[in-house]
C-alpha cells in the first residue's frame, strides 16, 4: 500500500493581483521507504507542495481541491489538532532555509528535545540520549547539543536540522533543498549520509531541488515540476534515459555534458510563466518547440506512457539521451 | 564580560564628564551669575555669607570654579539648596528620588505586564479588526498629551467619582501627629513593594515544575495572595497601616497616568517586534514540529521578540526625571521632576543642577544595565 | 517589453521612463500605505488640521471681527466680566480668561504647530541623512566622532535641558525648531540612517559607480541618499510628533517665547488658576489638549503607515 497518495492537489495563493496558481492538479504516490525527488525551476511550486503536505501554508494560501492520503487518512480534512500530531511524528521536514530554522535563543539540543517530548512520552534523559544518537548518525559530536545555533557552522547547523527531522522517526521526511547553501563537498557528504540513514530506518523521503543532478544521486523516482504542474514522473533511470516531456528534455540538456556547454538557452527560449495568469492549455506551450494548436487550447493530463512512466503532454517524445 | 563592563565604565565616566561640563556652562551662562545669587539670597544669614564666599571659591576664575565643581560632584558634594537651606542638595534628592523611582517602577511594571501579552496577542491576530483597534488605541495612549491625560483622569476619578485624591503626597489632616515620619513610612512601603515583587518572581520560579497549567497558575496566584496578605497583616499590626494606605491612595492616579502612557509604547513595540519575529523561519520550524500554537507563540516568538522591549524598558528608567516633570506637576507628586521644575522656577540652581546631574547618572546606569541584560537574554551576544 | 529592440528603448526619453517608473512605484507604495489602514486615517486628520489652518484667515477676514476674534489681541466686550465664558453661538468653544475666542486660538495655532513640527523634522532628517550617509560611506574617524556624539546626544534629557537653556536664550518658535531638529538629527536618527546607508553601500551598483569613476560626493548624492530616502521620510513623521509634543510641554510650563500655541492656551488657563476647577472650565484645556494629542497621533499613524511601506519585514505578504 502506498504511504502517501496525492490526488489532484490544487492550491492557490490569494494576492492583491489575483490568485497565484502555485500547485495545480498535482498527483503522485509514494511507497513506504521510497525516496523520490521533485525537481523544477525556481518558483514552480515545489516548496508549496511540501508545505501543503504539512498544512503549514501562509494565511493567504488556500487548498482548493484534491486530497492528500497519508496512511489512509486525508490530511486536507484533518482538524488542526489532529494535524499537529501528524507533523514531525509522521512527516517531518528539512526546510529550504535550514540555516535559519533554529531559534537563536535556545540551545540546539533543547530544540530537538522539545520536538521529541511533544510527540513521544519519554523523560528528558531519554530524549537527550535520543538526540545524542541522532547527532552521531548525522556525524555531529553530541557534546554540541548544549551549544547555541550561532556557535554552529553552516554545515553543522544543516546536520543538526537533519538530526531534528529524524528525531521522532517519522514515516516521511521532506528535504527542501537541504544542501543548497553548502559547498559542493559538504553537500555531497551530507546527502549521502541522509540517504544511508533513511535506508537504514526505512523512512520515505522526498527530496526537493532545482538541480536534477543532486536529485539523481539519491532519488529512486523523480517528478519534474513546471509552473505548478507535475509534467513528468518516472524512475530515475527512465527520466535520464528516455525523458518524454519537452521540458524534461530541455532540463536534461542543460545538464552539463563532458564538453560542459550549457545548451539550455538555445533549447528553452522565454521565461518561466507568470503563475498569476498561467498560459492556456499546456502551461509549457509558449516555450515548447513541439507546441501545436491543441497544446494551446487544451491542457494535457498526466498519463502513463510506459509502466510507471507518467507524462503530461500531447506529444510525448520518444528518444533516448 | 569584565573587560566589556570595564570599557563601558570608562566610556560612561567620559560621557558623564561631558554632561557635567555642558550643565555647568549652561548654568554659568544664565543671566545673573548664579553664584552671586547664592550670596544675595536673603534666606542665608549674613554671618554665613563670608564663609560661603570662601567655601564657594568665588574668588576663582570661571575655570577654577569649573574644576572645583567637577571635583565636588565626583566626591559626592552637590552643595546646598537655596530653598531648603541649610539642607544639602543631596539630602533633598535622597528624599525625593525614592518617590519618583517607586512611581515609575510600579507604573513601568504594570505597563509591561499589560503591554507585553496584549502586543503579543494582537501581533498573532494581525490584520484583524481587533488588531487595528488595539493598535490605534495604543498609539493614542502613546501620543496623548500628558497634561490632558492627567486632567482627564483627575476630572473623572477625583472630581466626578471622588474615588481618589486630586494630588499631593498625603492628606495633611491625617498626618497631624504621625507616629513616624512620612518619609520612613514611604521607604517601608517601597521595601514592601520590592519584597512583594521578589516574592511574586520567586513564586513563579518555584511553581515552574508543576506540569499542568491550571494547578500551576493556581499555586502561583495562591502564593501571591498569601504574600500580599502577609504584607497587609504586617502593616496592620504595626499600626501604621492607615498612613501607608493614605500614601498609596495618593499614588494611585499618577501611577495610572504613567502606566497608560508607557503601556501604549510597550504594546506597540511588542507588536512590531513580534511581527518581525513571526516571519522568521524558525517559527515555521516550530509549527512544523507540531507544537501547539500557544507554545510557538509564547516560547518561540515572544521570547525573541521580548529583547527590544526589555531594552526600551530599561532605558525608560533613565528618563524618569525629565519624563516625571509633567506627571509629577499635574498630580503634585513631590518627586525629582517636580523638584527640578520648582528649583528652576525659583532659581534654586544648586538644586536644579543636582537634579540634572542625577538624571545623567540614572540614564548612564540604565544604558549599562540594558546592555548587560541584553547579553543575559540573548545568547548571541558575548562581550 | 521583450519585443523591444535597444533602438526603441533609445527613442523613449530617459526622463519619460523615469517618470513612468516613479508613477509605478508611487502607485505600489500608495496601495501598501492604504492597506495599512491606519496611515490614511492619520492623513485624514492632518488634512482636517490643514483645513482649519487655512480657514482661519478666511474667517477673520469675513465673519470674525478681528477686534473680537484675534487669537492674541482679541477681546469680546459683550461678555465683559464673564470671561472665561462657556461655549455659545458667538464663541463655539467659549473664551479664555482674558476674553479671547478659544476656537480662533485653536485654529490659529495649527499653523505654528505645523511650522514647528515640519521645520524641526526637515532639519533633523537633513542632518541625519547627511551625517548618516557620510559616516557610512567614509567610515573611520568621522564615523567614530559622529557616533559618539549621537550616543551623547541621546543621553540628554531634552526637555529638562531646554528648560535651562531658555533663560540663556529665549526660545522662539524658530529657535526651538532649529534646536529640536539639530538635537534629534544628531541623535538617534543618525544611527538608524547610517546603518541603512551601510546596507546600501555594499550593493554592487555602488562598486560599479565607483569603478565608472564616480566621485565620492557624486555616489553619496546619487546613490546612497536616494536609497535611504524612504526611511528618512518615515523618521520625519515620527519627528513631527516629537517636536509638537515637546513644544506643547514647554509652552504648557510657560518656558517658550511664543505668543500663541495649544500649549500656551493651557498655560494661560493654568496661570489664571482654572485648571484646578476641572470640569467647570473644560473648554480652557480640553480642546487645546485634544488638538495636540490628535495632531501627534495623526503624524504617528502616518509614520506607522509608512513603516508598512518602507519596512518589508512588517508587510503582510
Ligand atoms: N505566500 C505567498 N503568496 C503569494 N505567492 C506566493 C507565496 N509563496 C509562494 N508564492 C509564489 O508561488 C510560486 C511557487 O512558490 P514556491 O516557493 O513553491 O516555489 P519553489 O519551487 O519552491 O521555488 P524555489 O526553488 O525558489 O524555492 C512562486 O511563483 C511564488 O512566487
Ligand atoms: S503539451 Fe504541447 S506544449 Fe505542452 S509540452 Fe507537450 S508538446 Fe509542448
Ligand atoms: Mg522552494
Amino acid at each position: 500500500m502506498a504511504l502517501l497518495t496525492v490526488q489532484d492537489l490544487t492550491m492557490h495563493y490569494r494576492t492583491k493581483l489575483g490568485g497565484v496558481h502555485a500547485v495545480d492538479g498535482v498527483s503522485f504516490a509514494m511507497a513506504e521507504g521510497e525516496a523520490i525527488g521533485l525537481v523544477g525551476e525556481s518558483g514552480c511550486g515545489k516548496t508549496s507542495v511540501a508545505m501543503a503536505l504539512l498544512r503549514l501554508l501562509p494565511d493567504n494560501a488556500q487548498i482548493l481541491g484534491g486530497e492528500i492520503l497519508f496512511e489512509g487518512r486525508d490530511l486536507v480534512k484533518l482538524s488542526e489538532h489532529e494535524m499537529r500530531k501528524v507533523r514531525w511524528r509522521s512527516i517531518s521536514m528539512v526546510f529550504q532555509a535550514a540555516m535559519n530554522s533554529l531559534n537563536p535563543v535556545y540551545r540546539v539540543g533543547q530544540q530537538i528535545i522539545e520536538a521529541i517530548q511533544q510527540h513521544l512520552s519519554v523523560s528528558e534523559r531519554e530524549a537527550r540520549s535520543r538526540v545524542a544518537e541522532h547527532y552521531n548518525l548525522v556525524g555531529l559530536d553530541p557534546k554540541l547539543m548544549d551549544r547555541y545555533p550561532h556557535e554552529y557552522s553552516g554545515g553543522m547547523k544543516q546536520r543538526a536540522v537533519i538530526a531534528m527531522a529524524l528525531a521522532c522517526s517519522p514515516k516521511l521526511i521532506i528535504a527542501d533543498e537541504p544542501t543548497t547553501a553548502l559547498d559542493v563537498i559538504v553537500q555531497d557528504r551530507i546527502l549521502r549520509r541522509i540517504n544511508e540513514v533513511r535506508a537504514e530506518f526505512n523512512m520515505a523521503m522526498m527530496y526537493i531541488s532545482h538541480d536534477i543532478a543532486v536529485i539523481a544521486e539519491v532519488a529512486e523516482r523523480i517528478g519534474v515540476m513546471y509552473a505548478g504542474w507535475i509534467v513528468e514522473m518516472a524512475d530515475t533511470v527512465s527520466v535520464f534515459k528516455h525523458p518524454a516531456h519537452p521540458y524534461t528534455i530541455a532540463l536534461m540538456s542543460a545538464f552539463p555534458s563532458i564538453k560542459g556547454d550549457k545548451r539550455v538557452l538555445a533549447q528553452l527560449p522565454g521565461e518561466p510563466p507568470n503563475l498569476l495568469a498561467p498560459p492556456s492549455g499546456c502551461r509549457f506551450h509558449p516555450r515548447c518547440p513541439h507546441a501545436t494548436a491543441e497544446c494551446v487550447d487544451e491542457a494535457p493530463r498526466l498519463e502513463e506512457i510506459d509502466k510507471g512512466h507518467f507524462v503530461s503532454c500531447w506529444h510525448p517524445q520518444r528518444r533516448s539521451q | 564580560m569584565l573587560r566589556f563592563v570595564g570599557g563601558r565604565l570608562v566610556q560612561i565616566a567620559i560621557t558623564f564628564f561631558l554632561f557635567l561640563t555642558v550643565v555647568f556652562f549652561l548654568f554659568q551662562a544664565m543671566p545673573g551669575d548664579y553664584t552671586k545669587q547664592f550670596i544675595m539670597n536673603p534666606r542665608i544669614p549674613p554671618a554665613a555669607r563670608e564663609a560661603l564666599k570662601v567655601r564657594l571659591g568665588l574668588t576663582d576664575s570661571v575655570w577654577g570654579q569649573y574644576v572645583n565643581y567637577v571635583r565636588n560632584v565626583f566626591t559626592g558634594n552637590l552643595g546646598l539648596s537655596f530653598e531648603h537651606y541649610p539642607r544639602e542638595v543631596w539630602d533633598v534628592i535622597k528624599e525625593r528620588l525614592p518617590r519618583t523611582a517607586i512611581l515609575f517602577l510600579v507604573a513601568s511594571v504594570m505597563a509591561f505586564v499589560w503591554g507585553f501579552p496584549l502586543g503579543r496577542y494582537i501581533a498573532w491576530k494581525r490584520g484583524q479588526t481587533l488588531d487595528y483597534t488595539i493598535t490605534v488605541a495604543g498609539v493614542l495612549f502613546y501620543t496623548i498629551f500628558t497634561p490632558l491625560l492627567a486632567l482627564m483622569l483627575l476630572f473623572v476619578f477625583a472630581n466626578q467619582l471622588g474615588w481618589f485624591r486630586t494630588g499631593g503626597f498625603l492628606t495633611p489632616r491625617l498626618w497631624l501627629t504621625p507616629p513616624s515620619s512620612p518619609q520612613s513610612i514611604f521607604i517601608w512601603l517601597a521595601a514592601t513593594l520590592a519584597g512583594l515583587g521578589t516574592w511574586a518572581v520567586l513564586a513563579r520560579f518555584a511553581t515552574r515544575r508543576i506540569g499542568h497549567p491550571r494547578p500551576r497558575r493556581l499555586a502561583q496566584r495562591g502564593l501571591v495572595v498569601v504574600g500580599v496578605g502577609l504584607a497587609g497583616l504586617g502593616w496592620w499590626a504595626s499600626g501604621l497601616g492607615p498612613f501607608a494606605w493614605d500614601i498609596v491612595w495618593h499614588m494611585f492616579l499618577p501611577v495610572l497616568a504613567v502606566t497608560l502612557i508607557a503601556f501604549g509604547g510597550d504594546m506597540l513595540l511588542m507588536r512590531d517586534s513580534m511581527l518581525e519575529v513571526i516571519r522568521e523561519d524558525y517559527i515555521t520550524t516550530a509549527k512544523a514540529k507540531g507544537l501547539p500554537d500557544k507554545v510557538v507563540r509564547d516560547r518561540h516568538a515572544a521570547r525573541t521578540a521580548l529583547l527590544p522591549l526589555v531594552t526600551s524598558f530599561t532605558l525608560s528608567i533613565g528618563f524618569v526625571v525629565s519624563g516625571g516633570i509633567v506627571t509629577e506637576t499635574m498630580f503634585s507628586w513631590k518627586g525629582m521632576g517636580l523638584t527640578y521644575l520648582n528649583a528652576l522656577l525659583i532659581q534654586d540652581y544648586p538644586m536644579a543642577m543636582g537634579c540634572l546631574i542625577f538624571t545623567g547618572i540614572l540614564v548612564l546606569v540604565a544604558h549599562l544595565v540594558a546592555d548587560l541584560l541584553y547579553a543575559v537574554l540573548d545568547p548571541r551576544i558575548v562581550y | 517589453m521583450t519585443d523591444r529592440t535597444p533602438a526603441q528603448y533609445a527613442i523613449t526619453p530617459l526622463w519619460k521612463m523615469r517618470l513612468r517608473l516613479l508613477a509605478r512605484t508611487s502607485r505600489q507604495n500608495w496601495s501598501l500605505f492604504w492597506e495599512s489602514r491606519i496611515g490614511p486615517v492619520g492623513l485624514l486628520i492632518i488634512g482636517l488640521f490643514l483645513l482649519a489652518m487655512v480657514a482661519h484667515p478666511i474667517l477673520i477676514s469675513t465673519v470674525w471681527e478681528p477686534r473680537v476674534y484675534d487669537p492674541v489681541m482679541g477681546f469680546d466686550r459683550a461678555l465683559i466680566g464673564r470671561h472665561p465664558a462657556p461655549p455659545s453661538w458667538s464663541h463655539p468653544l467659549g473664551t479664555d480668561p482674558i476674553g479671547r475666542d478659544v476656537l480662533s486660538q485653536l485654529m490659529w495655532s495649527a499653523r505654528s504647530a505645523f511650522a514647528l513640527g515640519v521645520t524641526a523634522a526637515v532639519i533633523s532628517v537633513v542632518i541625519g541623512t547627511l551625517i548618516g550617509a557620510v559616516c557610512a560611506y567614509f567610515g573611520g574617524v568621522v564615523d567614530v566622532v559622529f557616533m559618539r556624539l549621537a550616543d551623547l546626544v541621546m543621553l540628554f534629557p531634552f526637555i529638562a535641558l531646554l528648560m535651562v537653556l531658555r533663560s540663556v536664550l529665549p526660545l522662539t518658535l524658530i529657535r526651538l525648531a532649529l534646536i529640536l531638529g539639530a538635537l534629534s538629527g544628531l541623535g538617534g536618527i543618525t544611527i538608524v540612517l547610517k546603518s541603512q546607508a551601510l546596507t546600501v553601500k555594499v550593493k554592487p551598483y555602488i562598486e560599479a559607480a565607483r569603478v565608472a569613476g564616480g566621485g565620492s560626493w557624486h555616489i553619496i548624492r546619487r546613490h546612497i541618499i536616494p536609497n535611504i530616502m524612504p526611511l528618512t521620510f518615515l523618521y520625519m513623521m515620527f519627528n513631527v510628533t516629537a517636536a509638537i509634543f515637546t513644544e506643547a510641554v514647554l509652552s504648557f510650563f510657560g518656558f517658550l517665547d511664543i505668543r500663541m500655541s495649544w500649549g500656551v492656551m493651557i498655560n494661560t488657563a493654568q496661570q489664571a488658576g482654572y485648571l484646578g476647577a476641572f470640569g467647570h472650565y473644560w473648554w480652557l484645556w480640553a480642546p487645546a489638549g485634544a488638538a495636540i494629542t490628535l495632531l501627534c497621533f495623526a503624524f504617528y499613524l502616518v509614520g506607522r503607515g509608512l513603516d508598512a511601506v518602507v519596512n518589508p519585514r512588517l508587510r503582510r505578504r
